[in-house]
């Protein structure tokens, strides 16, 4: 008896096509239709003013930059998100990247971590230190920064579910190191909204992991004034597949939510505008980019001063950090990574950004090697110093096809804060499986497009090489996971596990009573109580969310 | 011998911590665009989870995605799983970040094929294709007799394509009938499937075996379907007294999939005691949902603004009971009262109007209560 198969389009190898035609209609990576030309009549047409759309960089609504010199005052902090393996392992890869000229530290944690989970967690089998650095305690936190001076350089921290544990962590390592609470300056992510839209590392339901988002703030502004309290991303949104009007939306959209929730907390939103940040991606699209940058400064400008009524400039400013887009890389022909991550770097420059990551070539097949991140740190160092592009702010500012770029995507974005005020608001949105669905669709309709060769990606489907060569890339083995659990046992019989007990169950009485949980689990941090045993404390009040689904 | 004329059925799944779902959720896109079934059972799944899914959806396929580097880890075990179950021919596909060198070790331990990134939705279509089939219908019977999970599975499927219908109504004459048969009901987004896992929570700590089926629409121009409601139905990993399968509905205007009555007898011969159909949401005077179920349960959930939209539903009117879900959102008194209102006029068969919510575990006890106490 005959098997039947699947009725498929025969694809043709892509030896046998020819080099493809531009694409026709032009259209950006996000499927942008763009005119054969723009002039000044676009800007007419779309009521773009240069006195109050467009401004002046360092002044309202900051379409143009947030400082009036912007890189002539300052260049970006070049900040490469490195973690790997045990603690002591990523504490010697900060060190080497200090000492490649490096200006601050991001850190990389590994998924049990992110997770809410301890290395000797059963599903945390064979992820410990794979992806990120393994922290289960400060005393890994401590030697993560050991030999660094936190007073001196900056130190952001990608973590979200448990951020306010890991917080914790950090301030009462930095505490027990002497440094000053005051002099402290970085970002921890806090962002747990977009994981809902995007990302998937959830361990809370959607309300109480909102409100561990404002505890975080809540005492962190009060308590490390230079310390950014969250950095609202659109950067994971984008990676799942996101268009880039929809990064745009719903990362504002989140940081709405974010500001309106500290407001309902009795929060000055002076106090806590300030030390709001953002995080957003640099694809492939140049324009489509600068101009996602430049539309979301002038929005937060008006959200944070016409709807919140903010007073302080610095409260209107948006800050953001951009990383060159992961999902853009490519496993063939993988050096030519490289040629991606500067064309977007450069977008990201233009585009006015305060830090940046540049990705190494090496990412879509492992963690970067030393020699990978060294090229892709210097990538940043010759736009920075030899190219030119920091010479005057907003070079791209009054282009008739940046402004008209950047108009656009302002409305469009304000369509989306307007279709998810209908459905009821951010939560209920969530809950409605608005985002996922939106970004699930996006994603589809990308590939589709790449499939059908609509859209050209070099190596992949064209100008493919038949020689596969590949990259000595970085092998983390089972060591790590060991030496990581060798020394979570030690701890776990050497602590006083009575300390451990009692500040755990301040922690449980503290979310009970809807209290800010901070200062409990200040206190559990420093009685040695780990991430796992801290979250699962916090998990018999707010319950845990189940399932991460295709809506 | 059995022809396998039919739609291939594939399970997709996340293993490990790993929560990046893009390339996952496109893959399953497209292949319900090129005409599979497709059962999409979600992020964080322990093994033994993914090797049941497989079991009881039949599957032909399993796609499982990995970008963490874990997979040197976690699909040796996984395939030993399969071996143990008896589902050696359930073909694997691995997607996600597997470096090079480890694909002819992944190959070596029994997977089928590796889609590394660049890997088309053509490409993968066309290494899916349908593995032949030799089992008998009278070997799979005599194999259900004796308990065997995959009989049962391979048997639905059977059922569910209006194949072997004469010898499985013959089998299941004289065989026991599930105490009850409850259909769930309602508009998408209303909270069906977490109702409907919250309930089998229920039934498992009274000792009850339960049986979910669960129907979404196929694409009329395609015959694929996106199946994922299995992955809102919480359960432990090593509960047999569990057992979930996603069905493809017709396209048009039916809610629910054929031959259900057969299937309802396969799962009731073979000892669930509770049978739940869980219908895609059922259009206007579409009532043949109430044919096939002892108890019909409509779920309505407090809508914002005056207008009933839920008055226009027929639905209502052939409910045994309507649950006003997602109780814990504001408006849920005056919609369960006015619902109240509208149903029990004078004269008119009582039906009840209660409230429960998922999310709170609010409701169930009084929701099956009511159920248990029905008629029928």
């Amino acid at each position: 008896m005959a098997s039947p198969t699947i009725e498929v389009e025969k694809r043709p190898s892509v030896a046998e096509l020819p080099v493809p035609d531009r694409a026709d209609p032009a259209t950006t990576v996000s499927n942008v239709p763009i005119a054969p030309l723009y002039t000044g009549q676009d800007l007419a047409r779309l009521g773009v003013t240069e006195s109050e759309s467009v401004g002046v960089p360092g002044q309202y609504p900051f379409t143009r930059g947030i400082h009036k010199e912007m890189y002539r005052g300052r260049l970006w902090t070049m900040r490469q998100f490195a973690g790997f393996g045990t603690a002591r392992q990523t504490n010697e890869r900060f060190r080497f990247l200090l000492e490649k000229g490096q200006t601050g530290l991001s850190t990389a944690f590994d998924l049990p971590t992110l997770m809410g989970l301890d290395s000797d967690c059963p599903q945390s089998r064979g992820e410990v230190g794979r992806l990120g650095v393994a922290v289960d305690t400060i005393d890994d936190m401590r030697t993560l920064f050991s030999e660094i001076d936190l007073e001196r350089i900056s130190v952001s921290m990608t973590i979200n579910a448990p951020a306010a544990i890991v917080m914790a962590f950090y301030l009462a390592a930095a505490r027990e190191a002497g440094f000053d609470w005051h002099k402290l300056r970085g970002t921890i992510q806090n962002d747990i909204l977009k994981e809902f839209h995007a990302q998937n590392e959830i361990v809370f339901p959607p309300e109480p992991s909102v409100r561990l988002v404002i505890d975080l703030i809540e005492f962190c502004t009060q308590q490390v004034p230079q310390w950014n309290t969250v950095s609202i991303s659109g950067y994971h949104i984008r990676e799942a597949g996101s268009t880039a009007v929809q990064e745009l939306a719903f990362t504002l959209a989140d940081g709405i939510h974010y500001v309106e929730e500290c407001l309902k907390r009795g929060l000055d939103v002076d106090q806590v505008g300030r030390r709001l940040s953002f995080f957003f991606n640099a694809h492939n699209d140049v324009f489509e980019e600068i101009a996602k940058y430049r539309a979301a400064r002038s929005l937060w400008a008006d959200v944070m001063r016409n709807r919140f009524k903010a007073r302080d400039e610095s409260a209107w400013k948006l800050r953001f950090h951009a990383q060159t887009a992961g999902c853009s890389l490519q496993d063939r022909q993988p050096e030519v990574n490289l040629m991606r991550v500067a064309y977007q770097a450069l977008a990201a420059v233009l585009g006015g950004c305060q830090s940046l990551h540049s990705n190494s070539m090496d990412e879509t097949l492992a963690l970067p090697s030393e020699h990978a991140v060294t090229l892709a740190l210097r990538t940043q160092q010759v736009l920075a110093y030899e190219t030119g592009v920091t010479n005057t702010p907003d070079p791209l500012g009054g282009s008739y096809f940046v402004e008209t770029l950047t108009e656009q995507m302002r409305r469009q974005a304000e369509e989306y804060f307007e279709r998810i005020d209908q459905q009821g608001g951010m939560l209920a949105a969530v809950d409605a499986g608005f985002f996922r669905r939106e970004i699930a669709e996006a994603a589809f309709v990308y590939q589709k497009s790449v499939d059908k060769r609509e859209k050209i990606i070099v190596g992949v489907n064209a100008f493919e090489e038949d020689e596969h060569k590949s990259l000595d890339i970085l092998q983390i083995d089972e060591g790590p996971e060991e030496e990581q659990l060798r020394s979570l046992a030690r701890l776990k019989k050497t602590r006083d596990n009575r300390a451990v007990e009692r500040t755990l169950s301040d922690v449980k009485r503290a979310a009970e009573r809807k209290e800010n949980v901070f200062p409990a689990l200040m206190e559990a941090a420093t009685a040695r109580a780990t991430v796992y045993e801290t979250m699962s404390a916090m998990a018999e009040v707010l319950g845990r969310h189940e399932t991460g689904g295709l809506s | 011998m059995i022809a396998q004329t039919a739609t291939p059925r594939v399970v997709l799944a996340k293993i490990g911590l790993d929560g990046h779902d893009r390339g996952v959720k496109v893959v399953a896109r497209g292949l319900r665009d090129a005409g599979f079934h497709v059962i999409y059972a979600g992020l964080w799944q322990p093994i033994e989870a993914v090797v049941q899914t497989a079991l009881d959806e039949d599957a032909d396929w399993l796609g499982i995605s990995l970008l963490s580097g874990a997979h040197m880890t976690l699909v040796p075990p996984l395939m030993e799983q399969l071996r143990k179950n008896g589902l050696d021919h359930v073909g694997v596909l691995v997607g996600g970040i597997i470096p090079e060198k480890d694909i002819p070790k992944l190959m070596d331990l029994g997977v089928r094929s590796v889609a590394g990134p660049g890997t088309t939705i053509p490409e993968i279509v066309q290494r899916l294709h349908k593995a032949e089939d030799h089992e008998s219908v009278e070997d799979l019977i005599r194999r259900f007799r004796d308990k065997d999970r995959r009989a049962l599975a391979r048997l639905l499927t059977l059922a569910s394509r209006g194949q072997s219908l004469d010898a499985l109504r013959h089998e299941l004459a004289s065989r026991p009938t599930p105490r009850r048969v409850v259909a769930f009901t309602g508009s998408g987004g209303v909270g069906k499937s977490s109702l409907i896992g919250r309930s089998a929570e229920l039934l498992r700590s009274k000792n009850r075996s339960v049986a979910v089926l669960c129907c979404d629409p196929e694409s009329p121009l395609t015959g694929g379907a996106l199946l994922g409601d299995r992955l809102r139905i919480a359960k432990p990993a090593d509960d047999a007294g569990v057992f979930i399968r996603s069905l493809a509905t017709p396209g048009g205007q039916q809610a629910i999939a054929k031959n259900l009555d057969v299937m309802f007898g396969l799962l009731g011969a073979f000892g669930f005691d509770t049978v739940i159909l869980e219908t895609v949401g059922a259009g206007q005077g579409d009532t043949a949902v109430r044919e096939q179920s002892d108890v019909l349960v409509v779920l309505l959930q407090p809508e914002s603004g005056d207008e009933l939209q839920w008055e226009k539903a027929g639905l209502l009117e052939v409910a045994d009971l309507v649950v006003v879900h997602k109780a814990d959102l504001p408006g849920s008194d005056r919609m369960a009262a006015q619902v109240h209102e509208h149903l029990n006029l004078p004269g008119a068969r009582p039906i009840p109007v209660l409230k429960a919510s998922a999310a709170k575990g609010q409701g169930l006890e009084e929701l099956w209560a009511k159920i248990d106490e029905h008629p029928g």
